[in-house]
């Protein structure tokens, strides 16, 4: 009984949380996308190699996902809050390929701010082995890449704002100390 | 590294037990993206490959369904086709597709949410899948389970029947991306004694504050054509997005694979013999470190039953590294083997199907070595012990994967599988 009056005050938190996000990204002014850029493995591996530098957050989620769903207003306001020292938060949806005005709609309602893209590739398999091999298709998973590119970390399944917050900060502290 | 051909890997570890007898088909439309195999042997052999496709996004006609269900933002809706091809010689070759649905786009799929396809004793083929529905009183999606049988070998469908109660629950903020309901993740099989089972998992004794599903099934008596009245068969601990199977004792009950959800959220498959009410009320885990995730594992348990000995498989991420963990009881389902792994040495596996054949059980799965994913399979004894190492499925070069097996009446097993974008099968040899 305890888990379930947590699980709904924490879905009933996240849900609490939407609106605020939305609102935070209007008052800054963040574009409302017509559309998610597709991310194919390639252009995934550009992207991570051009932020060669800092902290890459690299998030695995779908709209189908609830527990995902749970966790993206925590990683948006980690970015927010760790930008200035070097954090990007970078989101990769796993809908369907040709989805995209969908998770369009579902991204701008929800998550205005979460800097996400949607794959092209038609395996999933295809996104994650860019950083993972390994990958086993579980959602949520998130990567925390180090400024020199390397996976410190993987995480599965959804974590809290402090937990993250704690893996970030260790994946930062040897570029703070270099 | 360049691959080693199964053949020639087995000669040189001398584990060559299962054999690829023929060289595979495509029984996929060409241009199509298939996926998600099931299949079925029959009594006298016949052989069906069930398949979900999906239809092509650029079509006028898709373009203005997409943009449809982009107004409900939220939402989970695939939009596949369900086809079928039939083998009435041994499987030398199939019929052209046939499609089972009757709407276009109805069928809510993909590789762990596999449609299922079964033959009845005489010959009867049984197809259950998930469909999409509107749920008129909320104006919302939801889904349901659907069956639908052919009397003339796959040749023609009955119109779909929804087995699933739509009820008033609307559970759309937080399960599935915005369903009011669910019923899907199932599994379908024809008893011994000619029983047809229907079972999924059902979100509507969530009730807002659980993650976790429920087990609802319906039975026929007559060879599918009525349906006894839906009962919940196990409630409010399974992994709602992890896909159920059924198997039957000689006695004809069944038996359901899951995972089973426990307190601090650990996932654990689990095998339970249906009750006199035909109820799940007892499993056991089949064994391993049970798997700590808030999050979706995908991750279906599959199950073989031959006499007293109950076999499972299942992907566990709480195992390092994270892969297919095989398990077997030969007391019944009483207690469990402690698991070991299906393919040591594999970055990851998943994605396992098994057939009984005699007094050998194959295991298929697919897994990531130094490529692509591709499909392996092995042998395994009476006892669930492995008889030999994995060996990889002789067939083109790129990703294979989502196996399903069945066994044939010759004592080989129907392999089925995803080829890039085709569905390809083949006979194995098992001895």
């Amino acid at each position: 009984m305890k888990r379930r009056e947590f699980t709904a005050a924490a879905v009933a938190a996240t849900i609490g949380t939407l609106p605020a996000t939305r609102a935070l990204a209007q008052a800054a002014g963040a574009a409302m996308p017509a559309v998610i850029p597709p991310v194919s493995a390639d252009s995934l591996r550009k992207l991570l190699g051009a932020q060669r530098g800092k902290v890459v957050v690299l998030n695995l989620w779908a709209t189908w996902c609830a527990p995902c769903l749970r966790e993206i207003p925590d990683l948006v306001r980690l970015e927010q809050e760790l930008a200035p020292r070097g954090v990007v938060l970078i989101g990769v949806s796993m809908d369907e390929p040709d989805d995209g005005e969908r998770v369009a709609a579902f991204h701008a309602k929800y998550f205005p701010a979460f800097n996400t893209r949607l794959r092209s590739e038609r395996e999933l398999d295809a996104i994650a082995s860019v950083v993972d091999p390994a990958w086993n298709e579980v959602l949520p998973t998130t990567y925390i890449l180090a400024p020199d590119g390397r996976v410190v970390r993987r995480v599965q399944g959804t974590k809290t704002h402090d937990e993250f917050r704690a893996l970030i900060e260790a994946a930062l502290e040897p570029a703070t100390t270099r | 590294m360049s691959k080693v051909p199964a053949f020639l890997l087995a000669l040189f570890t001398g584990t060559l037990s299962v054999a690829v007898s023929a060289a595979p088909i495509a029984v996929s439309t060409t241009g199509q993206l298939a996926l998600a195999p099931d299949v079925a042997v029959g009594p006298k052999g016949e052989i069906a490959i069930l398949w979900l496709a999906k239809g092509n996004p650029d079509t006028p006609e898709a373009k203005a369904a997409a943009a449809e269900r982009a107004k409900s933002g939220h939402s989970h809706r695939s939009s596949m086709n369900l086809y079928v091809a039939v083998s009435k010689d041994g499987g030398a070759s199939f019929s052209a597709p046939v499609r089972v649905n009757r709407e276009d786009d109805e069928v809510w799929g993909f590789a762990v949410s596999r449609p299922r396809v079964a033959w009845g004793r005489t010959g009867t083929l049984h197809v259950a899948y998930p469909a999409n529905e509107m749920q008129a009183k909320l104006g919302k999606s939801v889904l349901t389970a659907r069956y639908t049988r052919s009397t003339d070998g796959g040749a023609t469908f009955e119109a779909p029947r929804r087995l699933s109660t739509v009820t008033d629950s609307d559970l759309s903020s937080v399960i599935h991306g915005g369903f009011a309901s669910v019923a899907a993740f199932g599994t379908m099989g024809v008893a011994p004694n000619g029983n047809v089972h229907v079972l999924w998992i059902d979100t509507r004794d969530m009730k807002g504050g659980s993650d976790n599903g429920s087990v609802y099934g319906v039975v026929s008596r007559d060879d599918g054509v009525t349906f006894g009245p839906e009962e919940r068969l196990a409630a409010g601990d399974v992994c709602p997005c992890c896909q159920i199977n059924v198997a039957f004792d000689a006695k004809s009950r069944p038996l359901l694979a899951s995972r089973q959800v426990t307190a601090g959220n650990l996932r654990s498959s689990s095998v339970g013999r249906a009750d006199s009410a035909g109820h799940f009320t007892t499993r056991v885990s089949t064994g391993g470190t049970p798997w700590h995730l808030d999050g979706c594992p995908l991750k279906p348990t599959a199950m073989a039953v031959q006499g007293t000995h109950i076999y499972t498989a299942a992907h566990n991420g709480a195992d390092t590294p994270p892969g297919v963990m095989l398990s077997a009881s030969n007391d019944g389902g009483k207690t469990f083997a402690t698991p070991y792994a299906a393919h040591p040495g594999a970055q990851v596996s998943d994605a396992p199907a098994f057939a009984a054949i005699g007094q050998r059980v194959l295991v298929a799965w697919h897994a990531k070595t130094d490529g692509p994913r591709r499909v392996f399979y092995r042998t395994l004894d009476a006892d669930g012990s492995a008889l030999g190492a994995p060996v990889e499925l002789a067939t083109g070069e790129g990703s294979t994967q989502t196996p399903a097996l069945a066994a044939r009446p010759d004592g080989r097993a129907q392999i089925a599988w995803q080829q890039g974008d085709l569905i390809y099968t083949t006979a194995l040899e098992v001895k």
